[in-house]
Parts: structure tokens; sequence; C-alpha cells
């Protein structure tokens, strides 16, 4: 089973708006999407997936409707909204220039 | 904006769905776990129950999550008001006296207030109706000094109002405007009712496009006489002629002219005169050229000597009030000096210094403000009174509550509620019982108010509480400053709470705390009460003056009849004849005693002649001489008794000796200590033959209440004007019920469209009291009700104070102190902060006593007779209401006080 790591504050909505920008997907399959494209490293979970989702529709970013799943049940499934791609391309900028300055300490020597 | 309607919307839901969401969120939650457990299962190979029991390790924990999604949602704020008003709502449910107390107290305080502010602000505050810019709106004052004394007048001739609007450059639009009472409508149809009569730039004040046709135009509107079209008010469209479109062109008769209809105003459009609405307008130059002014020399639109109309003017954009009475008073000085050029008897402009100002558009806001507003405004202020005191004592009762809940604090403070919480909790439960009272005070508004507002303004006003935001408004802001207020002197309370001496105490120590806050308020309570009072005593005593001011006639029982001719030419000895034929007639309706013709109503119209005396340089030095003619009737009909000599009668016909019959006033002013009896005086002019006095008559008030100089005369009306005037009836029982029949009896020998107006003279005097009337009963009213507010104030804390020292008493009891000794301690107690509420509500009263002499009658604001019976009334009711607790404290049993915790 490989290493998971927690999330670092404020990037499940960045990753979560992401996601959704494949395609429409219920909760579970949020998770799973997320497990799938970070190669098992990122887990959501821990409880905090729901309630991000639910801050997320709160501001519009994404937009939630019932409907029926891939396997056939009734689930939730959730959309980003026009409003939530402008978000993602702004949470986008501020995590690269978060990350190179990260990296840029890290290499420090 | 929308971005918030949707937050609050969300809240909202969050918060009245609560249960509905965490459904869902569990649906969710279920579909995620068994999703998961399920590929655990496929990829992992473990059991059912284990995958389960993994899938929700991943997730979470469940409660935490949901308590987590919560918070999320924001419901937290919400929720803890939610709490907080239920707890609110539980408490004062489990204590329903002390609830009821507090919330009728509150509903007296602001539904007093709310009903007197109905009042005041249509008096006062309330900008006309559909009125474009109200703020820039003002009505034209112009001031001159008659023998050093300024003077103001709103009434100004046209002449002056075409001087100033040609001559100022500050304002962007200038009308004259004023509202008469004339018949509108023929025949029996026919009825007085209130006419605006305005030039044709008064439209343009306001938003209102006609909703029909249109209003009249400059070309319209000017002298010599302005064109019969008439603009009908949207009400009487209404109710004369169904909303009908084709009203157009119509003609109806208004006062002695058949004007064509052009146009109808908007709903809502009352002109300048909200509360007297005015059922159409004409031309003020159709109006004025109708009246044909009978003055020297000059035509109506070029004399100065007819005042006539109230002018109204509109500042330009960003010119300054100051600019604009500069500028109206360059114009008015030219205008003065026209004047003075043209008629050399006028004061010269250094003596008469005249100058112009602009004022408030509202009348009552003075200059010449009706009194009825000055009392209404010192009602208002009373209002507010009861208020503060109701807020005091709801201050002191919420007090007195905390102090008993004090261990209770304490327990929820030691148990970690935070002092912020606990502050909220105090303001939720203060402010729901001010949200109670607010709605049970406007209740109290609406019903108790009606009698209110018919005192204060006119009868068809259709002014009503529940239907006015802004009166709405002001009492929820009454209602929520009196939470914010009364909920804060507990609030201090528990900021000086100390958790370890209060969870140690019992009840008893506890709860016993000498309050300088508690008796602050009950000394406020006191000090206003005083003030109250003694403004009731004043207005009381000034009214029972009034009332016994002899007038020198009786109008109890007395109609004034008057004939309005419209225009219908009747030559002198027609008119004559109809006078004639009318008093005939009148003394045939059952239930007429007397009646007798008259030319002068005292209070309503005077007539006055220079006249000649000999021995006398000028009579007219010594006074204003006031004249009527009369039948031989007269005296007995009015009730005004014969000192000397005899009254006017029969043998005084046309073209015997004239005879008068003189005041006693009169006769002492102008035949000092000699016989009045067969002086001769020449009336009008020193060519005339003298009118020979016959009698003297006592004394009647004819122009003012106060000192009037009674200078009064009577002729005969065979020998004066025989022509002119009405009559005065004297019917038997109520004169309101007789009004009809005299009028229906009389309206049948009237020819044309002419008419007949029948009024009880009582009500014309009765204006003249109704300041008095109107100030005592109101005083009276509020005084009362704060007497009663602030007895229960002190009986409410005196009784509490007893409670809580039960076991103090207990022990004084135990060593000796008798009943009697109890009850003196507890009652001093009581009144030595009522002697301070006295003594601070005395002084008071002196000082604002300087503000409200003006408007008593023959009564000095320092009356001591008053201050007496009011200290006196407030100490008894103070020691009544420390009484009653007292002596239940003087009931104690020793044991049981100390037994009990």
């Amino acid at each position: 089973m490989p290493q998971r790591t927690d999330l670092l504050q404020g990037t499940l909505d960045l990753l979560v708006l992401k996601t959704l920008l494949l395609g429409p997907l219920h909760g579970w399959a949020i998770s799973k999407r997320l497990r799938a494209l970070s190669s098992d490293v990122l887990d959501v979970g821990q409880g905090s997936l729901y309630p991000a989702l639910y801050r997320l529709e709160d501001d519009e970013w994404i937009r939630s409707e019932w409907g029926t799943s891939p396997e056939g049940r009734r689930a939730r499934i959730y959309t980003i909204t026009a409003l939530g791609r402008k978000q993602l391309a702004v949470e986008r900028s501020a995590w690269r220039r978060f990350s190179a300055a990260v990296d840029q300490v890290l290499h420090a020597t | 904006m929308p971005k918030i309607r949707t937050w609050l919307r969300r809240r909202l839901r969050a918060l009245l769905h609560s249960g509905a969401i965490d459904r869902e969120l569990d649906d969710e939650i279920r579909l995620h776990v068994d999703l998961e457990a399920a590929e655990l299962m496929e990829r992992e190979g473990l059991s059912a129950a284990e995958a389960r029991r993994r899938a929700m390790i991943a997730l979470g924990g469940a409660a935490r999550m949901r308590e987590e999604h919560r918070d999320v949602r924001g419901v937290r704020w919400l929720e803890h008001r939610g709490q907080d008003i239920r707890y609110a709502v539980r408490g004062l449910r489990n204590r329903p006296g002390f609830t009821l107390a507090v919330v009728l107290t509150l509903a007296l305080g602001i539904g007093a207030n709310a009903a007197m502010f109905s009042i005041v602000d249509r008096l006062l505050f309330r900008a006309p109706p559909l009125m474009r810019d109200p703020a820039m709106v003002h009505r034209v004052v112009l001031s001159t000094s008659y023998r050093g004394v300024e003077g103001h007048n709103t009434y100004i001739p046209y002449a002056r109002f075409v001087d100033v609007t040609r001559n100022t450059h500050s304002f962007s639009r200038t009308a004259l405007f004023t509202e008469n009472e004339l018949a509108v409508g023929v025949g029996t149809d026919a009825r007085e009712m209130q006419v605006g009569a305005v030039t044709s730039g008064f439209f343009g004040f306001f938003n209102a496009r006609p909703i029909l046709g249109r209003y009249f135009t400059a070309a319209e509107d000017s002298p010599p006489i302005g064109a019969a079209v008439v603009v009908l008010s949207y009400g009487f469209w209404e109710s004369q002629y169904g909303a009908r479109p084709d009203v157009i062109g119509r003609h109806i008769q208004v006062g002695a002219t058949l004007y064509t209809v052009i146009g109808v105003a908007p709903r809502g459009f009352a002109g300048v005169w909200p509360e007297t609405p005015p059922v159409a307008y004409i031309p003020a130059s159709a109006r004025a050229g109708e009246q044909r002014y009978g003055g020297k020399g000059d035509p109506w639109w070029t004399t100065y000597h007819w005042t006539w109309a109230q002018s109204m003017v509109e500042r330009k954009p960003g010119v300054t009030i100051a600019q604009a009475n500069a500028d109206l008073s360059q114009a008015y000085l030219h205008s003065y000096q026209a004047e003075v050029a043209a008629s050399p008897g006028e004061q010269p402009v250094a003596i008469a210094r005249p100058h112009a100002s602009v004022a408030s558009i509202l009348s009552d806001r003075g200059p010449n403000e009706s009194s009825l507003a000055k009392v209404a405004t010192w009602i208002g202020g009373v209002a507010l009174i009861v208020w503060l005191i109701a807020c005091a004592n709801v201050a002191n009762l919420l007090l007195a509550r905390a102090l008993q809940r004090r261990r209770e604090i304490a327990v929820r403070l030691a148990l970690g509620v935070t002092r912020s919480r606990l502050a909220a909790q105090l303001l939720t439960e203060s402010t729901i019982l001010a949200l109670l009272g607010g709605l049970s005070g406007v209740l109290i508004a609406q019903w108790g108010g009606a009698v209110l507002r018919a005192e204060f303004l006119s009868k068809t006003s259709t002014a009503s509480v529940m239907t006015d935001p802004r009166t709405l408004i002001y009492a929820g802001a009454a209602a929520l400053v009196a939470g914010l207020l009364t909920g804060l002197a507990p609030l201090l309370q528990t900021r000086r709470m100390n958790l370890n001496s209060d969870l140690k105490a019992g009840a008893r120590e506890g709860g016993y705390q000498r309050s300088g806050l508690r008796a602050g308020l009950l000394i406020l309570q006191g000090t206003l009460s005083v003030v109250l009072l003694v403004g009731a005593g004043l207005f009381v005593r000034s009214l029972r003056h009034v009332k016994a001011v002899p007038l020198g006639f009786e109008p109890e029982h007395v109609v004034m009849v008057e004939t309005n001719m419209r225009g219908v030419p009747l030559d002198s000895a027609r008119s004559q004849a109809l006078v004639e034929q009318l008093q005939a007639a009148v003394a045939a309706v059952p239930g007429v005693t007397n009646a007798t013709r008259q030319l002068t109503m005292p209070f309503w119209s005077t007539w006055s002649l220079g006249l000649t005396v000999a021995g006398i340089d000028s009579v007219d030095k010594l006074g204003q001489f006031n004249l009527d003619a009369v039948s031989p009737t007269y005296f007995a009909t009015m009730g005004t008794r014969i000192m000397q000599g005899r009254g006017i009668e029969a043998r005084d016909a046309a073209g015997a000796p004239g005879a008068m019959v003189v005041s006693q006033a009169m006769a002492k002013k102008l035949w000092p200590g000699a016989s009045p009896i067969g002086q001769c005086v020449r009336i009008d002019s020193d060519t005339l033959p003298c009118t020979y006095v016959v009698g003297v008559a006592e004394n009647i008030k004819a122009d003012h209440l106060g000192d009037d100089p009674g200078l009064f005369y009577y002729l005969s009306a065979a020998q004066f004007h025989p022509n002119q005037g009405g009559l005065f009836v004297r019917v038997q029982g109520d004169p309101d019920r007789m009004k009809e029949p005299v009028r229906k009896a009389l309206q049948r020998l009237m020819p044309g469209a002419s008419y007949i107006t029948v009024t009880p003279i009582g009500d014309i005097i009765g204006e003249q009291t109704q300041p008095w009337q109107l100030g005592a009963s109101m005083f009276v009213i509020f005084g009362a009700l704060a007497l009663i507010l602030a007895a229960i104030g002190l009986y409410g804390v005196i009784a509490f104070t007893v409670s809580q020292r039960l076991h103090e008493l207990g022990v004084r009891v135990a060593l000796g102190a008798s009943g009697r000794d109890i009850v003196r301690h507890v009652v001093t107690g009581g009144l030595r902060l009522a002697v301070v509420g006295v003594g601070c509500g005395v002084v008071l009263a002196l000082v604002l006593g300087h503000w409200v002499a003006p408007l008593l009658f023959e009564e000095s604001a320092r009356d001591p007779a008053v201050f007496g019976v009011v200290a006196a009334v407030l100490l008894a009711v103070a020691a009544l209401a420390s009484y009653i607790p007292a002596r239940r404290a003087a009931q104690v049993n020793p044991i049981r006080a100390l037994r009990a915790e």
C-alpha cells in the first residue's frame, strides 16, 4: 500500500475543482478519481471531502443535483460552474507560485 | 446584492431545513461507504464487515464530520440566536406575571409615543405627498416692523408675488396658493368643500402628471380674470363621477362660477394640504377675479392691500438658504419701496424695515403656527417622557430579575458560558419583551390614538397608525431602543459579578444588595412624574380659567345662519326682503325659541367704523370699537344682559332717530363718570346725524378670551345695512340636532344657486378654548399614566427588596423590633427616594415652566398650589406603594424567615 499524504490546507478546493473539470461526479467518485490521478498518494477522506463540497457549492463554484450514479444508485452529482472554472485558474496560479517558492527554499544551498 | 441574498437564503435554508440537509448528507455518506467497501472487497479480498469498517475509518468519524459540515454551513451563529430566543421565551413563559407587567408597561409607553408621533409627524415633519424636492421648497415669509414690533406674514398680495417672482434669481419656480371652502355643485347637492386656488406654476412643484387631461397654463391663469377651468382631485373624480374618463369638458359649479373640467390630478396628490385635501384646483386669478376686490383705486392684481394667498418657491440647485433669503429681501425691499411711492400713507422703509425669508412649506413649522401644533409638540415631548418612565420601570424589573437569577448566572458562567454569550442572552430577553411591548403598543396607538388624531388633525384626515410605515418604523425603533436600554441595566450587573462569592452565597446574601442604579431609576421616575403632573395641573387650572371667562353671551344653544349668494344678483330691497323672510321663517321652525339678525359674530368677524363724540379729540386713539346691527330680539337670543336703559326695540325702525346700545366698557371709556344714555355719537363720518345711546349692555368677549377691551356697540338692523347679514337663532336642546331642520326650512327660500349654512356658535367659541382643552386632557392622561407607572415601579422594587431582606428583617424582629418599627423602616426607605425624586422634579418643572408659560391662560407656571398638590400626591402614592409590601414584611414570622434559605 503506497504512502499516503495528508492534504495541505487549502489545496483540497483546488483538487476538487480540477477533478470536476473532467466531468460531473458524485462524492465517492471524486475521492476515487483524486486517488487515481495522484497514483494513490493523495487521499481525501478524514471527513473533509463533504464539508468542502458544501462550501464550494455555497461559493457557487460547483453545483449539485440528485441523480443516478454509474453504479445505478441515487447519488448527488457535482458539476463545476463557470465561476468555479475561473476560481480554478486563480487557485492554480497561486499554487504554482507557492510550490515554486517552496521548491526554491528546499533547493537553496 | 444578489450575492447577499443567496447567502441569506442558504443560511435560512440551512437553519430551517437542518434536518433535511443532515438526511441528504447521510445518504451521500452511505453511498460513499458502500462503494468504498465494495472496492476494498474486490481489490483486497476483505470480508464485507471488515471492508465496511475500513471504509468508515477512511472517511473519518461520521459524527465529527457532521459537526464540521454544519459549521461550514455557517448556521452556528443563527443556531445560537435561535437557542437564545428559545431560552428567553421559556424563561418568560415561566414567569407570566413578570412578562405581562413588562409588556404592558412598555406597550403603554410605546403606544403613547406612536400615537403622538403619528400626529406630530404629520404636523411638523412629513413633506406634502408627491412633492418633487421638499428640501428645496419653501413658503415665503415677509417681515415688517410696526411700532417696534416685528410681524411675520405668509399671506401676501398678488402684486407682491409678481414683484418677488420677477426680481429674484435664486428660484427655479414660484407659485401662489390658497385653500378656500367653497360651495361645489348646485341646489340641494351643493356642499362646502375645500378648493385649492393656485397659480399655474403650482403643479410643477410636484411629481404628479395628471391622470386625465391636463393642468391649466399660465395663459389661463392671468389677470384680470383667469379662465373658468378646473382640475379635479382623484378622490372627487372617483366619488362624484365614478372615475369616468368622459369627465373632461363637463361643467361644475364652484363658488359663484361655472367651471369646465380640464384634468384630473393623480391619486394621492393633495397639493400642500395633506390634512385637508382639496376636491378641486382652480386658477388663482379665476378665484381672485370672481371676488371683485373692492379696494380703493387699484385692481386686485396691482394692489398691495389685499393679502389673500401664500407663496412658495423652489431654490435652484446650489442656492443656499442664506442666499435665498438675501435675494428675497432685496426683491421685497424694491417692492415695498414701489408700494410706498404709490401710497405715501405707508410706513417708510426705515421704520418698517422690510425683509423676507424662506420657511418650511409646512405651516405648523412656523412662523405663525397654530397653537394646536405647539400643544401637539409639547404632548409629543410628554409622550417621550412617559416612554422614558416606562423604560426605567422595565429596567428596574429586569434588574430585580437578574438579581434573583444571580446564582443561576454564576453557575452558567462557571460552566464556561462566555460573558458575551450571556450578554447576548440577556439582550435577547429584553429585546423580545420590547418587541412584544411594541406590538401591543401599536395596537394601543391604533385604538386609543384615534381619539388623539380626531382632536389634532382635521376630520377628513384618514391617518391610521397600522397602515403608516413611518409611524410603524418609529414604534419599532422605540421598541428596539427600549429593549437595548432596559437590557443594559442587568448587563452592567453581570459585569460586576464575582463568581466566587456568588456561587458560595445562597439566594439570600446573593440577592440583597443596595443598588445605586435601582435607586437612580426610581428617582428618575419620580422626577419625570412630577414634571408631567405639574404640567397637568397647570393646564387643568388654565382650562378652568378659560371656562370661567364671562363671555357676555351664552353660546350653548345658539346657531348662526349665514347666507351665501354665490353671485345671485339681488338689489338691496330684495336682499332686505330675503333676510326678513328668513328671520320670519326660522321663528316658525319647531324648537326655535328666538331669532335675531346680526352682522358680525364674536371670534369670527368684526366690523368697525370711525366714531365722533363731542368732547373727545380722537375716539380712534382710545381703541377699536366693534359693532353689530341687531333685531329687538337680539339680547334675549344671545343672553346678553342690558345693564341700563333699554335694548334695541321695534321703534328703532328705518327713518326713526338712530339708536345704539353700548357696552359697559365703551360707556366708561367715552363718558367716564357721566351717564351715557342720550349721548350723541356720529358714526363713520362727523357730518352724519347723531346716533343716540339708548342703553348699556354687559361687556362681551369678541376678539380675545384674554384681555379683551370689550369696546362694543349695537345698532338697529333696521337702520344700519338692513339688506345685509345673517341670523342668530336660539334653539331648544342640542344645537347640532337643530342644524338640519333649520337649514332645510330656510334653503327653500333661497334663490338660484345661493345657499344657507348653519353653524352652532358653540363650535366657534370651542375653537378658542381647544388648545387648553387639549392640553389639559392630554397632560392629565399622560400624567396619570406616568404616576401609575412610577407607583408600580416603586411598589415592585420595594416588594422585591422586602422579599430579599426577609432574613434580615426576621433577625430584627427576633431582636425585638415591633411590626410598626419594620413598617416605618421600610416605608421610610421608599419615601426617601420619593422625596429626592419630588425635589428634582420640582426644580426641573420650574425650569421647564419658562417655556410652557405662553401656552397657559391666566396661570403662573410657578403656581405654588399646583406644585404643592403634585408633591403631596406623589408622596402619598409613594407611601402607599411602600406601605403594602412593608405590612407584609411586618407579618414575617422570624422563625420561618431565619430558617428559610
